[in-house]
C-alpha cells in the first residue's frame, strides 16, 4: 500500500469542501479514487471515475506530479508521495 | 447592404479635422469579413500609398503623423444573440513597443455601441494641434476639444463624458496618463475597465491628441436570414452553458482559475521565467479570489458567459471598493513573474492600470526583469533613488503603476518597456519578450506549442494569437502532449487561423472553447446571407494572418524575428513536470513555415495567389 495526495480545485473543491487530502492505496488509480470516495462520499468515485469503462472520465484534468494522464501512455502506477491533481476542464486566456 | 454591418466606415483626419464616411465594400467583407481583416485590408491600402509616395514604412514613427489608428467591429458584432459579441478591434499600422503591426481587442459595451450609433469602424489618421476626442452619436460623428479632459484618468474622462451625453447605448473609450505620455505600453481602456492595444496602442492615440471617443445610439444591425439565425445562435448559446468551461469555470471563477491549473504543470513562470513553479501559487488562485476577494462576476454586451470579475480588498494599505479583474495574466505578471504572492497588492496595481490606462502584462514582465536586473547587481543604486526593487516586495507593482504612466524616478526607466530596458543595462537576455512584446503567463519550456506561437504571432509575445493551451493542458477539442514538438505546428496554425476569424467576428475567443469552426460559419451566414463553409471560413482567417504578415514584412520583419528569448531555447527548466525541457523552436519553426507557405517567415507569391491576397 502507498500513501498519496489528492489536490481538488475549482467546483470539485467546492463541492468536496476539501482542497488536500491524503490517502492510502494499493496503486492503481481506481483504488485511489476510491480511497478518497470513502473520506469525501457525495458519489467522488462516479465523478471522477467511469466505473463501466474502468477509466478516469474524460471530462477532468487528472494529473499525476503534474502529468496530465491523458499524455501518458504506459498505465500508471500511484507511487509513495505521489500528488494527485485534478481539475473539471477549465481553461481561460 | 452589407448585412451583419450597418454600412459605414468613418475616416478622420485629425490634422485637417476633416471628417468622412466610406461605405463597406461587399467584395473586401466577403474576403476578409470586419473587425480584424478589415482593418488589416484598409492598413495594407495605407502602406500601398506611403510606398507610391516614397515613403517606406519601416522608417514610419509610430508616434508620428503616418502612423494609422483603426477601431473595428465586425458582422457579428451588437447582434443580439451572437454568442459574446460585445467586442472590438484596434488595430494600428505600427505599435510603440515593438514597431510591428499593431493589435488589440476588447469587450464591454463600446463595440456593439460604436455600431448602434451608425458605424461599423473608425479609421483615424494625421495628429491633431491640440487634444480632442469624437463624439459618434445617432449617425453623426465631431471632433470636440478635449481641453478640459486632458490630464484625467480613464475613470473620470469616461464619466465626465458620459454625463455630458448621457442616452441609452452610450459608451467611451479613451487613454489615461499613460497613453498622454506616451509610454509604449499603453493601452485604450473602454467602459472604465475594458483594454485594447497591448504593444502601446494608448500611445498611438496619445500622439494624436486623441483622447477619447464616446459613442451612442440606437441603429439595429441587419441580420440576412432572422429565421436560421435564431435557431443556430440558440444552438451556440446552448452550447456555450453546457461546456464546463464557459458554462462553469469562468463564470464560477473568472481566468484567474487557470493559475493553479498551469502552475501544477510546471509552466508558471516565477520570478522573471527563472522556473516554472510558484511555491505559494494557491495565495493568488482564482479560488483564493473568488474566496476572499469577489464582490460579484460582470459580464460584457450581449455574453452569456460573464467572466468578468469584479473584487475588492476590504483593508490594509491595498485597500480598494471596487475594482475589476484581476485576469490570470494580470495575476501572473504582478504576481507570479515578481516573485509576488501577495493578491491584495495585485488588486490594487491592476485597478491603477486601468485608471492610468497601462497594460498590466507589460508592466508587471517589466518590473519583473528589472527585479532580476537588480537581483544580480545590474542596476546602480542611486537610479532606484531609494526604491527596494526586490522579488516578492509587493508594495512596489502599486507604487511602479504610477511612477511608470508619468516617468518618475525609475519610473522612467520602467517605462520603456522590458527590451529596452535591460538593453540599457547591459543584459538583453532578462527581457522575455518577442519582437518587443513581454509574453504572458505560459512557459512554453512546458508548453510547447506556446513557444511557436510566442514566436509567430504577428503582434509580437501574444498568447491569444495562437491559445494551444486548450488543446496542451486542458484539452480542447482533444488532448495533446505540451512536452512533445510533434504536430504543433499544425495546431498553431490552425489556432491562429481560427482567432483571426473570431477577431474579425468580432466576438470573443472564449466561446470557442464550445464552438468550432464550423459554428461560426452558419452563424456568419445566417447574419450576412452568404454560404460559408468551415473550410471557407477558415480559409479566410489564414487570408487575413498572411495579409497581416505581408504588412510585418514591410515593416522589416522576417524568420529571424520569429524567435524566443535566449532563456526558453537554452536554459533548462530547472523542476517540476516540464524539468530538463527547453524550447526546440527551428524544428517546429521549419514545420511550421511549409505549412503556412513561408519562406524565411514571407508568404511566398504562390500562398498569395493561392489565398487571393492581391498585392
Amino acid at each position: 500500500m502507498v500513501r498519496a495526495r489528492i489536490l481538488l480545485f475549482a467546483t470539485l473543491r467546492d463541492k468536496y469542501k476539501v482542497g488536500e487530502l491524503e490517502v492510502t492505496c494499493d496503486g492503481t488509480v481506481r483504488s485511489l479514487i476510491e480511497s478518497a470516495d470513502g473520506i469525501l462520499g457525495k458519489d467522488f468515485l462516479n465523478r471522477i471515475y467511469d466505473v463501466s469503462q474502468n477509466k478516469v472520465r474524460e471530462d477532468l484534468i487528472f494529473a499525476v506530479n503534474g502529468r496530465n494522464m491523458k499524455d501518458m501512455t504506459e498505465e500508471i502506477e500511484i507511487k509513495e508521495g505521489d500528488t494527485v491533481a485534478i481539475f473539471p476542464l477549465i481553461a481561460g486566456g | 447592404m452589407t448585412r451583419g454591418f450597418v454600412g459605414k466606415i468613418l475616416k478622420v483626419d485629425l490634422t485637417t479635422k476633416n471628417i468622412t464616411t466610406e461605405p463597406i465594400e461587399e467584395e473586401v467583407a466577403k474576403k476578409y469579413l470586419g473587425g480584424k481583416g478589415y482593418a488589416v485590408y484598409l492598413l495594407y491600402q495605407y502602406i500601398k500609398q506611403y510606398e507610391l509616395k516614397g515613403i517606406s514604412p519601416q522608417n514610419i514613427d509610430p508616434l508620428g503623423k503616418e502612423n494609422v489608428l483603426i477601431f473595428a467591429t465586425g458582422p457579428g458584432t451588437g447582434v443580439p444573440r451572437f454568442p459574446s459579441s460585445g467586442r472590438h478591434h484596434v488595430m494600428a499600422l505600427k505599435a510603440p513597443l515593438t514597431g510591428s503591426i499593431g493589435s488589440g481587442n476588447a469587450g464591454g459595451e463600446w463595440g456593439a455601441f460604436l455600431k448602434f450609433s451608425g458605424f461599423d469602424g473608425i479609421v483615424i489618421e494625421g495628429v491633431s494641434d491640440a487634444p480632442v476626442y469624437l463624439a459618434l452619436i445617432d449617425g453623426k460623428a465631431e471632433i470636440r476639444d478635449a481641453g478640459e479632459l486632458w490630464g484625467k484618468n480613464t475613470m473620470d474622462t469616461t464619466r465626465a463624458l458620459m454625463n455630458s451625453v448621457g442616452g441609452k447605448n452610450t459608451s467611451v473609450a479613451c487613454i489615461g496618463p499613460a497613453g498622454e505620455n506616451l509610454i509604449p505600453m499603453a493601452v485604450i481602456m473602454n467602459d472604465e475597465y475594458r483594454a485594447a492595444g497591448r504593444a502601446g496602442l494608448g500611445a498611438v492615440m496619445g500622439s494624436k491628441r486623441l483622447k477619447a471617443i464616446i459613442v451612442s445610439g440606437d441603429q439595429k444591425v441587419p441580420v440576412a436570414k432572422s429565421e436560421e439565425f435564431r435557431k443556430v445562435a440558440d444552438r451556440c448559446l446552448d452550447a456555450i452553458k453546457n461546456n464546463s468551461v464557459t458554462g462553469e469555470g469562468l463564470p464560477t471563477y473568472g481566468t484567474a482559475v487557470l493559475v493553479n491549473v498551469i502552475n501544477t504543470a510546471g509552466a508558471f513562470p516565477y520570478k522573471n521565467w527563472q522556473t516554472g513553479i510558484m511555491p505559494d501559487a494557491e495565495d493568488i488562485s482564482g479560488e483564493t479570489l473568488t474566496k476572499e476577494y469577489l464582490v460579484r462576476k460582470r459580464a460584457c454586451w450581449g455574453c452569456t458567459i460573464g467572466c468578468g470579475r469584479i473584487s475588492s480588498v476590504k483593508s490594509g494599505p491595498f485597500q480598494i471598493l471596487n475594482a475589476e479583474g484581476p485576469e490570470y495574466e494580470t495575476i501572473w505578471s504582478l504576481g507570479s513573474a515578481c516573485g509576488i504572492n501577495g493578491f491584495a497588492a495585485i488588486v490594487k496595481a491592476h485597478h491603477l492600470c486601468n485608471e492610468l490606462g497601462l497594460d498590466p502584462i507589460s508592466l508587471g514582465s517589466t518590473i519583473a526583469a528589472a527585479m532580476e536586473l537588480n537581483e544580480k547587481g545590474y542596476i546602480p543604486e542611486e537610479h532606484l533613488q531609494g526604491w527596494v526593487l526586490e522579488f516578492g516586495n509587493a508594495a512596489v507593482i502599486v507604487e511602479a503603476a504610477w511612477r511608470t504612466a508619468y516617468k518618475i524616478g525609475f519610473g522612467k526607466h520602467l517605462a520603456l518597456g522590458s527590451r529596452k530596458l535591460c538593453s540599457l543595462y547591459g543584459h538583453p537576455d532578462f527581457s522575455m519578450a518577442v519582437k518587443g512584446l513581454e509574453m504572458p503567463a505560459y512557459d512554453p519550456r512546458g508548453i510547447k506549442g506556446m513557444g511557436l506561437g510566442y514566436a509567430t504571432s504577428n503582434r509580437g509575445g501574444c498568447h491569444l494569437t495562437g491559445y494551444t493551451v486548450a488543446p496542451e493542458i486542458v484539452g480542447i477539442p482533444e488532448k495533446i502532449d505540451p512536452l512533445t514538438t510533434e504536430d504543433k505546428a499544425r495546431w498553431v496554425k490552425l489556432f491562429q487561423d481560427f482567432a483571426s476569424v473570431i477577431n474579425s467576428t468580432v466576438n470573443c475567443q472564449f466561446a470557442s472553447f464550445a464552438l468550432g469552426a464550423k459554428d461560426y460559419a452558419e452563424l456568419l451566414s445566417a447574419v450576412t446571407g452568404w454560404d460559408l463553409s468551415e473550410g471557407e471560413v477558415l480559409k479566410i482567417g489564414e487570408r487575413i494572418y498572411n495579409l497581416e504578415r505581408v504588412i510585418m514584412s514591410r515593416l522589416g520583419f522576417d524568420g529571424k524575428d520569429d524567435t524566443l528569448p535566449p532563456r526558453l531555447l537554452r536554459e533548462p527548466m530547472p523542476e517540476g513536470p516540464a524539468k530538463w525541457h527547453i524550447v526546440d523552436l527551428e524544428k517546429m519553426k521549419r514545420e511550421y513555415y511549409t505549412l503556412r507557405g513561408w519562406a524565411n517567415g514571407v508568404p511566398t507569391p504562390e500562398k498569395l495567389e493561392e489565398l487571393e491576397i492581391e498585392l
